[in-house]
């Protein structure tokens, strides 16, 4: 009886499977005139790394050229190297809550502005994930900015500058060290 | 196919750069595998060379004029937003993004 049953159960997935294929296979061949050349519709690209690392989909369709940026689900891009030029821990730099940075922290940030050279740089302030969100938020935003007024005074050029709050972690929130390296902010140096 | 070749020797005598990649192409249409340039400036498509091309919002793009191909894609951060280097200003391009490829393109 179980074993009549278990046949029955194959029997409609295999025949499921049948439907499943037959209905792709018709999805192809049922479209437009794009769809009926030697490639039946079918465009398999491969990866173009970009000069800041990055992937892109790519192909080439004879005359034509085609690409788009490779972005995970959520829409990150998927790179092989980042252009992070500058992580700095903020403790280095504010006191807890604050975001003014001391004049040691602001010579050593407007030295390092000075002599890295890159075309324009982007700021982003993240903190741990103790206090509300909303808190992190803003201290974050803030602690960039302080960061950006110094690059702008020291010559650099600001392409944006974000506050990320808590909510892209470096490392765990879990133990004293992942927390002090998830309290940082991020330079990124575009070239 | 001789006469197709013949076809495409005469529209490069009479300046059509764009001749040279079609060679092969013609009538039987390319494989489903897009992975290469074919014709006279062959090769695999990751040895691109790019430049950048500045969007009317000042935000960049990777730009590649590859012989007969152009390709466009977004220049984007780590987070995925755009990046707006402010290198040039609007619609200008940076860069030797013809460099890449030997065909004669009038632009």
């Amino acid at each position: 009886m179980v074993n009549t049953i278990s046949k029955a159960i194959r029997a409609v997935a295999s025949l499921s499977l049948v439907a499943a294929l037959a209905l792709q296979a018709s999805a192809a061949d049922a479209q437009t005139r794009s769809q009926q050349g030697r490639d039946k519709g079918v465009y398999i690209p491969t990866i173009w790394v970009d000069p800041d690392g990055c992937e892109h989909w790519v192909m080439d369709d004879g005359a034509e050229g085609y690409m788009t940026p490779h972005v995970s689900r959520q829409g990150i891009p998927v790179c092989r190297r980042g252009n992070v030029c500058g992580v700095m821990e903020t403790d280095q730099f504010f006191a807890t809550d604050s975001y003014r940075i001391h004049n040691a922290g602001r010579a050593r940030l407007a030295n390092f502005f000075q002599t890295t050279g890159a075309v324009s740089y982007i700021i982003t302030g993240h903190t741990d994930s103790r206090a509300s969100d909303a808190y992190n938020m803003r201290l974050s935003y803030n602690r960039a900015n302080a960061v950006a007024a110094i690059a702008s005074q020291s010559g650099a050029r600001i392409a944006d500058v974000r506050g990320y709050g808590e909510r892209l972690p470096a490392a765990s929130n879990n133990s004293a060290g992942g927390m002090a390296k998830n309290r940082r902010v991020e330079i990124i140096c575009i070239r | 196919m001789i006469k197709t070749k013949i076809m495409m020797v005469t529209a490069c005598a009479f300046g059509l750069s764009a001749c040279a990649d079609y060679e092969g192409g013609l009538g039987r249409g390319y494989p489903q595998d897009k992975t290469m340039d074919r014709g006279v400036d062959k090769k695999h498509l990751s040895q691109l060379q790019a430049g950048i091309w500045v969007d009317p919002n000042g935000c960049d793009h990777w730009i590649i004029d590859d012989g007969v191909e152009g390709y466009l894609s977004q220049r984007l951060d780590k987070y995925g937003k755009p990046v707006c280097s402010g290198v040039a200003p609007p619609n200008q391009t940076v860069g030797d993004f013809k460099g890449g490829s030997t065909i004669r393109d009038p632009n």
